[in-house]
């Protein structure tokens, strides 16, 4: 859908700033493999849990990831809908320009057409 | 915005087109050029519905139609610098999105033109805070496209 590329809404908003940090693409990018806990989320970063639980909060807000309210270890999980609706963003911009620049391309062939009255190369409109 | 800041954008395209610069630039400006060109496949943008006021602060419209069910998406954006044949950069006010054109001669009649599309939220226009925001945003789209799907998109 076109209408993407215009209607860019405040949650998707808040989805690309809790992504503009590493950590947290890190994060997110480990949540994608599936579950994990807090202690597991840590294990690969020089952070504090406090400093970890942090990002986990901005993450959680903006409904990137959940975090179960009944399990003792509580593990992180990955809202893959919210996620997929930034990728999809970025992916459906790309689509857009790539198809634009292909007719545009052809619409180049098409004026600059050596049968055509205009000389290649110095067509002017 | 120099060559070095490329690639810390959500999004860069480049395409190289044989034509010559001047032409290339005319087509991105000219609604008579860009009625053939700017909706994306399926998608009609009539010429009376494209306004082009190619100056700074001038306006930017077009109606894009979906050629399957008749659906319209109207943009509208403004002129922040219109250089030509090199620059032409917009911003669509509703959405803070800011698109950077480039158009480089490689001689031969060959052009290559270099789209950076950069949407940043409110909270992130400080100067500061710009760089993180932008790092490669683009390519951890990709692979975490990779990751999610498992499978070509």
């Amino acid at each position: 859908m076109v209408v993407g590329i215009t209607a860019v809404d405040d949650k998707l908003d808040a989805t690309f700033t809790a992504l503009a940090d590493p950590t947290r693409r890190a994060i997110v990018a480990r949540l994608a493999k599936g579950d994990a806990t807090v202690n597991e989320l840590a294990a690969p970063f020089a952070m504090t849990l406090p400093g970890i639980s942090k990002h986990l909060k901005m993450l959680e807000r903006c409904g990137l990831i959940s975090r179960s309210r009944h399990a003792q270890f509580r593990p992180c999980h990955l809202e893959r809908e919210v996620l997929d609706e930034a990728v999809e963003w970025i992916e459906e911009s790309r689509r857009i320009w790539t198809e634009r620049f292909d007719r545009l391309d052809a619409h180049l062939r098409d004026i600059q057409r050596p049968s055509s009255s205009r000389k290649r190369g110095t067509t002017h409109e | 915005m120099n060559d070095q800041e490329r690639g810390t954008d959500e999004l860069n395209f480049t395409r190289v087109f044989d034509a010559p610069r001047e032409l290339v630039f005319r087509c991105m400006i000219d609604p008579e050029h860009l009625t053939h060109f700017w909706g994306p496949i399926g998608v009609s943008t009539p010429l009376e519905s494209i306004l082009v006021d190619a100056r700074s602060g001038g306006a930017f419209e077009a109606v894009m139609v979906n050629d399957a069910d008749g659906s319209k998406y109207p943009m509208r954006a403004v002129y922040d610098e219109v250089d030509e044949p090199e620059r032409l950069v917009w911003t669509d006010p509703g959405t803070g999105m800011t698109t950077i054109s480039t158009f480089l001669d490689l001689g031969d009649a060959r052009t290559e033109v270099r789209i950076r599309q950069t949407k940043v939220p409110e909270a992130f226009r400080g100067p500061g805070a710009r760089a993180g925001f932008l790092s490669s945003l683009d390519r951890f789209a990709t692979y975490l496209g990779t990751l999610t799907q498992g499978s070509t998109r």
